[in-house]
């Protein structure tokens, strides 16, 4: 509750400084537009704003957790069949140095305007950081515990979800939380390639009118929306991984 | 709930989508690719989409906006999209050049919509005076046409700086740059906001001779080919929609504001009416919205030949298709 109430206390002073410092630096609004300027334009079109927020967080939902179930999934085939890992991995790491914003004319033909075509993006950036970390995660159980377990005759799915899964979680959510942001990013960029609705059609939109106080309240939603869902993931952590949370 | 009323609600339930599936079967599903964001630039496609225009012709239309990233041209080309309002003339050539398989069935913009803009209490008053200068244009099209107005005003290209203009009109209204380019309902009205109308001197192509035709309506080879009766709807609804559009311009904005709502309505308003004008001017006085006029294009087609833009001459009857609007009674065309 403390804590809370000081990180109110954290954004508030952010917000006057911002305010304040418009004022009376006499900032011209079309570098920086005054906070409460910003504010007023949502206020202006909840809708719109609210309704490119929801769209935008589900297409970085379901990226995101397409991302995780896959990259988990792949850190495990590979730590199970190194042959595969040695075939795929290099392969993965190429398709990841190909900037993402080359994708999207091919995302766009493939899938069209659909809510899809964004979670692909969002996707691709989440699931290599999740593969990659899975795999270290594996890889740092202590070999020796997997002994002692197998010597009470403890099964290969047992030794899996009862020592190497939750001793890779750390590492698992180290990815995870990149992986909150990175997904964003995919979503966002998804929806610079010709789409109705979203917080990155907003921005676009507010870029090309050269309206700045629309670009900064579409930023500010992006903002709300990045920094609360690494929150939940963060949140998610201190949970499951309770024994060791690096916070 | 009780039992009955679950089944009630059931039977309708079922019942319900047969209705309209029942309709939706003689509706041809079909999508339009933008040129660019959601703006009053398209205003009469969304007008007919509201007002049911497209459904009236058999089609059941979604807009697609476009974007920085996209090319119109490969969208309908590939089929992802099967209509297209695409750049101009300009990107019908390098299309067509391409073997893109695409045809140019209406014109939006009779006139170039862009001009080129100078301060009015600077050193440039004529073209002659851009010797020296710091141009900024976009280097799909514009960047020719200046070349060509300059070219007959005895400039050669080393004579001024030519630079690609960015998203914005910033570095000229500070000052950093001499000559910027701006279409007529967009970024000429972020100059008059911020600097003033008096304060700016317009050079205009068509003044010199330069016309190029903007903002074609394209469609594949093979839809133009195969669903002629959807093209020749898709045509006479745009035009039910846009005559709407520039008659009740109020309407117009307010139907595209319904779709982007942060968009700023003053600008909306600017938009339409030039954008507006740019429909009716020329040849469209006489010949009705989007029409496909031959001369102007053969004319703009041999500019780019003779400036190397394209590499060699195009069959321009193969690329563009006036007779789908030639099937439309002119009376139905007029703005």
């Amino acid at each position: 509750m403390k804590a809370s109430l000081r990180l109110a206390g954290g954004l508030l002073l952010a917000g006057l400084i911002w305010e304040g410092a418009v004022v009376v630096f006499g900032i011209r609004q079309s570098t920086l537009p005054r906070l409460t300027e910003v504010l007023a334009a949502i206020a202006a079109t909840p809708g719109a704003y609210w309704s490119g927020f929801l769209r935008t967080a589900i297409e970085t939902l379901i990226g995101f957790a397409a991302g995780t179930v896959v990259g988990v999934a792949n850190g495990l085939i590979f730590f199970r069949a190194p042959i595969l890992r040695d075939m795929l991995l290099p392969i993965f790491v190429v398709s990841q140095t190909i900037p993402v914003i080359a994708f999207g004319a091919l995302v766009v033909m493939w899938f069209g305007n659909t809510l899809m075509a964004k979670a692909v993006i969002a996707f691709y950036l989440t699931f290599f950081p999740v593969t990659v970390n899975t795999l270290l995660g594996l890889h740092s159980v202590d070999p020796r515990q997997v002994a002692l377990l197998r010597s009470f005759g403890a099964t290969g799915r047992q030794i899996l979800f009862r020592l190497q899964l939750p001793m890779a979680l750390p590492q698992i959510f180290v990815a995870l939380r990149l992986g909150a942001s990175l997904s964003l990013v995919g979503a966002i960029v998804g929806e610079w390639f010709g789409d109705t609705t979203g917080i990155g059609v907003l921005l676009l939109q507010a870029m090309y009118n050269e309206n700045v106080i629309a670009v900064w309240a579409a930023i500010l939603c992006a903002a709300v929306l990045g920094t609360g869902f690494y929150a939940l993931v963060a949140l998610a952590e201190r949970r499951i991984v309770f024994w060791g949370a690096e916070q | 709930m009780n039992r009955r009323h679950l089944l009630t609600g059931l039977g309708a339930a079922l019942a319900l989508p047969a209705i309209p599936r029942a309709g939706a079967q003689t509706l041809t599903r079909a999508t339009l690719r933008l040129k660019w964001l959601t703006q009053t630039q398209f205003a009469g496609f969304y007008v007919a989409v509201q007002k049911g225009y497209y459904r009236e012709a058999g089609i059941d239309l979604t807009i697609n906006p476009g974007g920085p990233n996209l090319l119109t041209e490969n969208l309908v080309a590939s089929g992802a999209d099967t209509f297209g309002l695409s750049g101009g003339t300009d990107s019908v050539f390098a299309a067509r050049e391409r073997s893109l398989p695409i045809v140019c069935t209406g014109v939006m913009h009779q006139q170039t919509p862009f001009v080129f803009v100078a301060r009015a209490d600077g050193p440039i008053r004529t073209l002659a005076d851009f010797r020296g200068k710091t141009i900024t244009t976009w280097f799909t099209g514009a960047n020719f046409v200046l070349l060509g107005m300059l070219a007959e005003a005895g400039l050669r290209p080393t004579d001024f700086t030519m630079q690609p203009q960015q998203v914005s009109v910033t570095p000229f209204v500070d000052g950093q740059i001499d000559v910027v380019t701006a279409t007529r309902y967009n970024e000429f009205y972020t100059l008059m906001t911020r600097m003033g109308r008096d304060k700016l001197r317009v050079f205009v192509p068509d003044d010199h001779g330069i016309t190029f035709p903007r903002d074609t309506v394209i469609v594949s080879e093979q839809t133009a080919r195969d669903k002629p009766d959807m093209v020749k709807g898709f045509m006479q609804a745009s035009i039910r929609g846009w005559r709407d559009a520039l008659r009740d311009q109020k309407l117009g904005v307010d139907t595209v504001m319904a779709v982007a709502p942060t968009l700023a309505r003053p600008h909306q308003e600017f938009m339409l009416e030039e954008a507006g004008k740019l429909m009716v001017a020329g040849p469209a006085a006489t010949n009705g919205l989007f029409w496909v006029d031959m001369p102007t294009i053969q004319k703009a087609h041999d500019f780019f030949l003779r400036n190397g833009v394209i590499k060699a001459p195009l069959d321009l009857a193969a690329a563009y298709k006036p007779d789908v609007l030639a099937g439309i009674p002119l009376a139905d065309r007029m703005a």
